[in-house]
């Protein structure tokens, strides 16, 4: 197999070269202005390794890759020529990098959907703002359910971008009518990342100033009496393996998420010790189906004598959740007022089939699946006093579950949204329901 | 009408380290007109009760499954109940003690507010400490700048911001003046049976002669008038001796 690479240029001969050994003698950057030195220097080493030009093209395109991902340059285009010059082997090769650096200060205008709520986002970013791949963005969100303004600064480590630290200050106003619940979040939050091997982890303090209060005139004692204020200190580590195709209706692959929270120890007046995990498993199976289980769990243990906060507690139930029934609303409750739970478990399974008769196969059909789920859950305060077999005993008692069918869109790789015929079962006194049709709207679902 | 249950319940902020003049004030004064009324209820105290409040301010109560604050509120709620202290007065009367209400509400509650938020010395040495005393750092001195600024926005919208010390201790003068006038030498403000407003006058001048502020000028005002500081020794002896006292 020979590759061509043919070159023409004015007043030079043609030059062929073919799938030979080469060295590359220089990398040039055209179009670097504030951007520093020594973080596209970690980008593009690989390509002085190459040694033919199949390999030289391949590191470039990797290269190219790299330095997109650093969020600095609107457009990268690489270009590969001979060497000239007094200092040029007749191997030698130029790679150049012809850069356009993205303006100082731009910016953006989105639509997100959450969880069952979507938002209009109103952005501003400063990229690459002390010219080593930094970034400030100001970022103000409208949301059916949520307005938040917030402030972040974000600094990869040079060479490694994975590695990246970001701070942030921001207030967060949330309203949650299951709850009768309105809550005002104003915090500040250092987060670092780093890879390890093939997982990715957080580590991440956050100080947040959380104000409580009641929705309604009618929302229960219960809920009036956890209104006023709280400081929260708390000291995270999360930690992400994701070996999926896709977020959003994956074909393959294995999430697993675990999460941990402590709070109380650096300031604040409340104090706790969290725990959550996410498993997701999917597999392929025969005629273009795939079935998918899922485990969600979590606990919260409050540290000293004072109560856990409705705002660190668990919530289940909803067409993103437990499906079948209203959003949040199963397990303890005052007054049709849902109090969450200090602990949780979650499971799934599914089965995705494309649509029956594959209509619009190869376009727009491929975009729909249809699907079949069966849904449990259990959501409970524990006595901690009691001791683990105990415990286990609580969460095993009055399983709530459910089955049903339905249809299943994907948003591109953003979001997804679900039209599903559910049938709740092993309801409590207490729960409310959503049987028959229920639509869901989200990123995350069980 | 439903019956007044047994676990009604008054809520106020934490009486030893947080609670301030003007709230001690007015949840004293509640206290005592349900304790006229023969209502039982029973004081829980609470850091959050501010905000636990329908209004945003103490005290409330709650009565079987309603809450209700103030002590304006509380008395049409009572009354609506079936128990009142002023229905043996005539129109002319209730429309007296209604002005008298209202005079102590916009001065000596207000009074009591200027020295608390806006004496400097008061706020640095009493306010800022107990105010912000539930709450660690620096979310305590968040809340208490946070609420010494609403303050004096109200102070300054009813034209109070412009006042010195002596001119508010003026004006608590004059209105003890006024109570002194009209209480004369009768047991209660309409003669022999209390009202609301014996009450709110009550839960006012007690608290005024027995919290300790930085100096004595505001409880020697009230001094100044036997008549009242009998009334209070009065009501006191009537209605709290044997009970879970300040």
């Amino acid at each position: 197999e020979e590759a061509e690479l043919v070159e023409v240029e004015p007043e030079s001969k043609q030059e062929i070269l073919e799938n030979k050994d080469v060295v590359v003698q220089h990398v040039h950057f055209d179009g670097l202005g504030r951007t520093k030195n020594e973080i596209i220097m970690y980008e593009i080493a690989d390509v002085f390794k190459a040694r033919n030009l199949i390999d030289v093209m391949r590191k470039s395109h990797e290269a190219r890759e790299k330095l997109l991902r650093l969020g600095i340059f609107r457009q990268v285009d690489v270009l590969i020529d001979t060497c000239q010059g007094d200092d040029a082997l007749p191997n030698g090769l130029d790679v150049t990098f012809e850069v356009t650096e993205l303006r100082r200060l731009t910016g953006s205008y989105n639509t997100m959907v959450g969880n069952n709520e979507g938002s209009m986002v109103l952005g501003l970013k400063f990229p690459n703002l002390f010219g080593r791949a930094e970034k400030v963005t100001f970022q103000f969100s409208y949301g059916t359910k949520e307005t938040s303004y917030g402030l972040s600064f974000f600094k990869p480590r040079p060479g490694s971008f994975e590695k990246n630290l970001s701070v942030n200050i921001y207030k967060v106003t949330g309203q949650f009518p299951w709850s009768s619940l309105r809550e005002t979040d104003r915090g500040i939050s250092t987060e670092f990342n780093f890879p390890i091997w093939k997982t990715n982890h957080t580590l991440k303090w956050e100080g947040v100033w959380r104000e409580l209060g009641c929705l309604a005139r009618t929302a229960s004692f219960s809920v009036r009496e956890e209104s006023g204020h709280s400081l929260k200190s708390s000291i995270s580590h999360a930690m992400v393996i994701d070996s999926r195709n896709s977020s959003i209706l994956p074909k393959r692959g294995a999430l697993l998420k675990i999460n941990q929270e402590l709070a109380g120890y650096a300031g604040g007046d409340v104090s706790f010790l969290k725990e959550d995990f996410e498993f997701q498993l999917n597999k392929q199976i025969f005629w273009d189906s795939v079935i998918s289980a899922s485990l969600w769990g979590g606990m919260l243990v409050p540290i000293g004598d004072k109560p856990s906060s409705i705002a660190d507690r668990f919530y289940l139930g909803g067409p993103t959740s437990v499906r079948g029934f209203s959003m949040y609303s199963i397990g303890p409750q005052s007054e049709g007022d849902y109090l969450g739970g200090e602990a949780f478990w979650a499971g799934g399974l599914h089965l995705y089939t494309p649509l029956p008769f594959r209509p619009g196969q190869g376009g727009f059909g491929d975009l729909f699946r249809t699907h079949f789920f069966l849904n449990a859950g259990n959501l409970c305060n524990l006595n901690y006093g009691e001791g683990p077999r105990a415990h286990l005993q609580r969460l095993a008692e009055c399983i709530r579950w459910s089955y049903g069918a339905g249809i299943v869109l994907r948003l591109g790789n953003i979001a997804r949204l679900e039209l599903n015929y559910c049938f709740p079962m092993g309801v409590q006194a207490g729960d409310r329901i959503c049987d028959g049709v229920q639509f869901g709207a989200g990123i995350r679902f069980l | 009408a439903e019956p007044w249950p047994e676990n009604a319940a008054l809520y106020q902020q934490l009486k030893e380290e947080q609670i301030l003049l003007s709230d001690n004030a007015s949840s004293l004064a509640v206290q005592a007109f349900l304790q006229m009324c023969n209502l039982p209820i029973r004081v829980i105290c609470r850091a959050n009760a501010e905000y636990m409040s329908p209004s945003g301010k103490v005290p409330f109560i709650h009565v079987g499954n309603q809450v209700v604050s103030e002590l304006g509120p509380i008395v049409q709620f009572v009354k609506a109940k079936g128990h009142s202290l002023s229905d043996g007065l005539d129109e002319v009367q209730k429309a007296e003690m209604k002005a008298y209400m209202e005079l102590v509400n916009n001065m000596l509650l207000t009074a009591e507010l200027y020295l608390q938020w806006c004496d400097d010395v008061t706020v640095e040495e009493i306010t800022y400490p107990r105010y912000g005393s539930p709450y660690p750092w620096p979310l305590n001195r968040i809340l208490s700048y946070q609420k010494q600024w609403e303050v004096r926005r109200k102070m300054k919208a009813i034209g109070w911001a412009g006042k010195t010390l002596e001119q508010v201790l003026e004006d608590v003068d004059q209105c003890c003046h006024a109570l002194s006038q009209r209480l004369g030498t009768q047991p209660y403000f309409f003669n022999k049976q209390p009202t609301e407003l014996d009450a709110l006058v009550f839960g006012h001048l007690f608290t005024i002669l027995t919290t300790q502020l930085i100096t004595d000028e505001l409880s020697e005002k009230v001094k100044n008038y036997s008549n009242l500081t009998a009334f209070c020794r009065r009501i006191e002896q009537q209605y709290f001796e044997g009970h879970e006292k300040d």
